[in-house]
């Protein structure tokens, strides 16, 4: 395999008596998507500015292509960042805040740096607006530019701070997709920055999970929203019921855990915690939207009464109560879309829905 | 981030050539005023280099302590003056659409480009035995005589009050500017009259702007001396003129120093005084 | 709106205006009048103006009064610019202290301030002069320029001077590239008002003149104690209608500069 693009190997930063990175270490490959998430606060803004080196690091060290650059002002260092304001120059055109770079650096000849302002305007979309001012573009389009003027340096690493946090809601869609594309496109690494996890299981390679200047969890999108390893993840990613569980009997690749009065199977073969971790008391994490539920008895359910039914557009959202435990399903429009208040249901679940996670993990939780 | 001693002399090491020009521009001169306040003169104007206290204990006598009371009558009655025909101008100016508001600012602002003595002097064709003023008052009768408005302590008044007004109005007009107007109308729904809702909401939330435009307003009406040369023609005498006679015809530098000091003292006064006021509100005086 | 307070309203700010011009206005008026006393109008005439084009004594004291301006305003944009930047890079200790000194100047009354000059130069056997007017009036107007762009400094998006840091730029890439520019207009609309200052500084000028360096407001300061005739009218005409073009001026200035930051 590649040897890594970017190591970070356990960086610490403090902030006067604040520990804002707590023993950082991580690995990036080059041309991943890699989003760093989590809630305002945990330390992934702080994370990128110490790889931009708009911050400097206590302890540690941050390697680029194996070299050190944990030293480095951030003008000797090949990474660019594209801020969460954007953060175009007022003063100048786009085309020369998009030269910016190139002619800072003074390598370029003036008629070369004209062809790649050019080539990297058609890049995000925005031929033609080479002698608009900053101020005459909207946001999306403060966004390109932002992207075109740290993308033409040809940076190691493109740094994202919450680039799409300004925009408004269907813009911020469009942008996803576009943004990707555009990663694709230019094969460059990008560690994007942000609250939202659905932006970051849109687009990423991988996710970064961050909380209190800890990583929590690295992995796909798909592996952070199945197999979430902690109950900070997990409550952080998705929609789920979580319930404290107590364990009935430990099998190879299974754990029956009581819910209630019902006692119910949980495949743990897939999961992060291993049987062997589950004791006693546990947490049982459920997808509500990979719930079902059903008037006929089936295998392996929970049995309730229906205390609560919002119909949200497309999707019904329902609560039903398991033996004074409350637990919501969320279903998309079906054949049973008349739950009444009353009504005694059987819930059941997709198999990789369902985890169980170490009841210690709530310490970490911090509340 | 702990800095070493040698990167902390590298990151203030430009601010030398400015420290250098502050200190011999301002520092030393100023020390030079102290100092000087401590020396006397003999009778061909030189200075003696001698320690004393004489020109301090010659400010106490009446005559002095008379003209450190007209000076801070005047200072207190211009800002005074300037609040309360200011305050209504700032207020409904506030109250006013987009255009007009920034039309007005303008004229408020204007006369701060326009030369002081011009405007001095305009009183003068005003007030003065043949002026405007009592010319009108005769044509139409009034009076008979012409009216003595000139050289008097309220002349001086008129003529600070003219000069300085637009610092405490736009001061002012700041703050009503910055008012929450919600709060006036939170104040009318809860059922409080026009009159209670600008003692109670209004005035106490425009205060710190108050406080800035009656110092901005205070600390130049102690100087102005060319003000109650021309509008006072000597008949009250203000520190300004008392400072500027002995150092130029007075030719008594050093007890010009010390009535400095003296004011300089009573406008750190006034600025202590204000940074109490507005302790709470983040208002610089600039 | 209830129209009885809005009819006080007009009348009020209507009878405020007039006041704050007439006795401008009435120095305009006189400047055309035939007699030399404000007495009676006795009809409509330039000549107090021609006698003005003929004063010698006038015309030196107007030129000296545009050469200290000139010189005052370009020197005080510089240092007062030059320090506000330089301000903003080093520690916050030596920052307040330089915001300290430069308010000095800016609350001691002129009259004490221009003693403090007078002593120092004297003692220093300087002979006054334009090089003394010079450095008397940068002492206000320097403090002015640099309080202004400090103001313009603070309003710049930190962000702005990281995206250069970022792209590449050196500190002084960033000053000559990113914050000059940005405050460029604060320092224009600085100078001017650091020129219309100067022009019409009376208190300080008076120390700092000595025979040679008689300014215009410090001559006129002198004819309006002696005998007054129209001819002041004249002048202090024409000094308004410099200072109109020069508003005018400041007014497109500070147009161009607020375009930049409108979406700031």
């Amino acid at each position: 395999m590649k040897e890594q693009l970017l190591s970070l190997k356990k960086v610490n930063k403090f902030y006067d008596e604040a520990h804002i990175l707590k023993d950082i270490s991580l690995d990036i490959k080059d041309g991943e998507f890699i989003t760093l998430l989590g809630p305002s606060g945990c330390g992934k803004t702080t994370l990128l500015r110490c790889i931009a080196g708009l911050e400097s690091i206590e302890s540690g060290d941050i390697l680029l292509n194996g070299e050190s650059i944990k030293d480095l002002a951030p003008n000797k260092r090949n990474v660019n960042t594209v801020f969460q304001n954007y953060a175009l120059f007022p003063h100048l055109t786009v085309f020369d805040n998009i030269a910016y770079g190139p002619r800072i650096k003074k390598v370029t000849k003036e008629d070369e740096i004209k062809v790649k302002v050019d080539e990297m305007l058609e890049l995000v979309k925005m031929e033609g607006y080479g002698d608009r001012m900053p101020h005459q573009l909207s946001g999306g389009q403060r966004q390109r530019i932002a992207i075109a003027r740290a993308l033409i340096n040809n940076p190691d690493i493109l740094l994202l701070d919450e680039p799409l946090g300004a925009l408004d809601l269907k813009l911020r869609k469009y942008m996803q997709t576009e943004l990707a594309l555009l990663q694709k496109q230019t094969k460059t690494t990008f560690i994007y920055v942000t609250h939202d996890q659905e932006e970051a299981l849109n687009m990423s390679d991988r996710i970064v999970i961050m909380n209190e200047g800890r990583i929590l969890q690295v992995g796909s999108p798909r592996d952070v929203y199945n197999n979430s390893n902690s109950l900070f993840v997990a409550d952080f990613i998705g929609d789920r019921n979580i319930k404290e569980v107590e364990v009935v009997e430990r099998k190879e690749d299974f754990c029956s855990v009581k819910l209630g009065k019902s006692i119910i199977d949980i495949r743990t073969d897939r999961s992060m915690v291993k049987p062997n971790e589950c004791d006693g008391k546990v947490y049982l994490a459920i997808h509500m939207d990979k719930m079902k539920i059903s008037y006929d008895k089936v295998d392996n359910s929970l049995y309730g009464e229906i205390t609560f039914v919002h119909y949200a557009g497309s999707q019904i959202r329902t609560e039903v109560d398991v033996d004074g435990e409350k637990v919501t399903v969320i279903e998309y429009q079906n054949d049973y879309d008349n739950y009444r208040i009353g009504d005694k249901v059987y819930i059941s679940w997709e198999e990789n829905g369902a985890i169980l996670l170490p009841k210690e993990d709530i310490e970490k939780r911090g509340n | 981030m702990k800095k070493s001693t040698k990167e902390r002399l590298k990151q203030n090491a430009p601010a030398v050539p400015i420290l250098v020009y502050l200190i011999l521009l301002v520092g030393i001169p100023l020390l030079l005023v102290v100092l000087l306040s401590f020396f006397s003169r003999d009778s061909l104007g030189n200075i003696v280099f001698e320690l004393s206290f004489d020109n301090y204990k010659k400010m106490l006598d009446p005559v002095y302590l008379r003209v450190f009371f007209n000076s801070f009558i005047l200072a207190i009655l211009t800002g005074l003056i300037s609040l309360i025909i200011g305050y209504p101008v700032a207020y409904f100016t506030a109250g006013l659409n987009r255009k007009s508001r920034s039309f007005l600012i303008l004229l408020i602002m204007l006369p701060f480009w326009i030369s002081s003595l011009l405007r001095t002097y305009g009183w003068t064709i005003l007030l003065g035995k043949d002026g405007l003023i009592n010319n009108a008052l005769i044509f139409l009768r009034i009076i008979d005589k012409p009216l003595n408005l000139m050289y008097n302590f309220g002349t001086v008044l008129t003529g600070t009050v003219y000069m300085l007004i637009p610092y405490m109005i736009i001061s002012i007009y700041n703050s009503v500017d910055k008012l929450d107007r919600s709060l006036l109308e939170a104040s009318y729904d809860l059922g409080g009259s026009k009159l209670k809702t600008f003692f109670k909401i209004t005035l106490p939330l425009t205060m710190p702007g108050i406080a800035r435009g009656y110092t901005l307003v205070f600390i130049p009406a102690l100087g102005l001396y060319y003000i109650s040369d021309l509008l006072g023609g000597g008949n009250t005498m203000f520190l300004g003129n008392l400072i500027n006679n002995m150092a130029t015809r007075g030719r008594n530098k050093p007890l010009a120093s010390a009535f400095a000091i003296g004011m300089i003292l009573l406008v750190l006064l006034v600025l202590f005084i204000y940074s109490k006021v507005s302790k709470n509100s983040k208002e610089s005086l600039l | 709106m209830n129209t009885k307070g809005s009819k006080f309203r007009t009348f009020y700010l209507s009878l405020f205006f007039v006041i704050l011009y007439v006795p401008v206005l009435s120095v305009v008026l006189y400047s055309f009048n035939k007699s030399s006393s404000t007495a009676q109008w006795t009809g409509f005439t330039f000549d107090w103006y021609l006698q003005l084009f003929n004063d010698r004594v006038i015309f030196e004291s107007f030129k000296i009064s545009m050469v200290v301006a000139i010189i005052t305003s370009t020197v005080s944009a510089i240092i007062g610019t030059a320090s506000a930047v330089i301000s903003s890079y080093v520690s916050k200790k030596v920052e307040s202290a330089i915001n300290g000194v430069m308010f000095l100047p800016l609350i001691i009354p002129e009259v004490a301030l221009g003693l403090s000059l007078l002593i120092f130069f004297t003692e220093l056997n300087l002979t006054f002069g334009v090089p003394t007017l010079v450095i008397g009036h940068s002492l206000f107007c320097v403090p002015y320029i640099y309080f202004m762009v400090q103001l313009r400094l603070q309003e710049i998006d930190s962000s702005i001077i990281e995206a250069a840091k970022d792209l590449g730029a050196s500190s002084w890439q960033i000053v000559k590239t990113i914050i000059l520019p940005l405050v460029i207009p604060s320092t224009l609309t600085g100078s001017l008002l650091a020129f219309a200052m100067s022009l019409d500084d009376v208190i300080i000028s008076t120390y700092m003149a000595g025979p040679t360096g008689t300014t215009l407001p410090v001559h006129i300061f002198s004819m309006m104690r002696t005998g007054v005739t129209p001819k002041v009218n004249a002048l202090s005409t024409l000094f308004l209608l410099g200072t109109f073009l020069l508003i005018g001026l400041n007014q497109t200035i500070g147009r161009k500069g607020e375009k930049f930051y409108e979406e700031n």
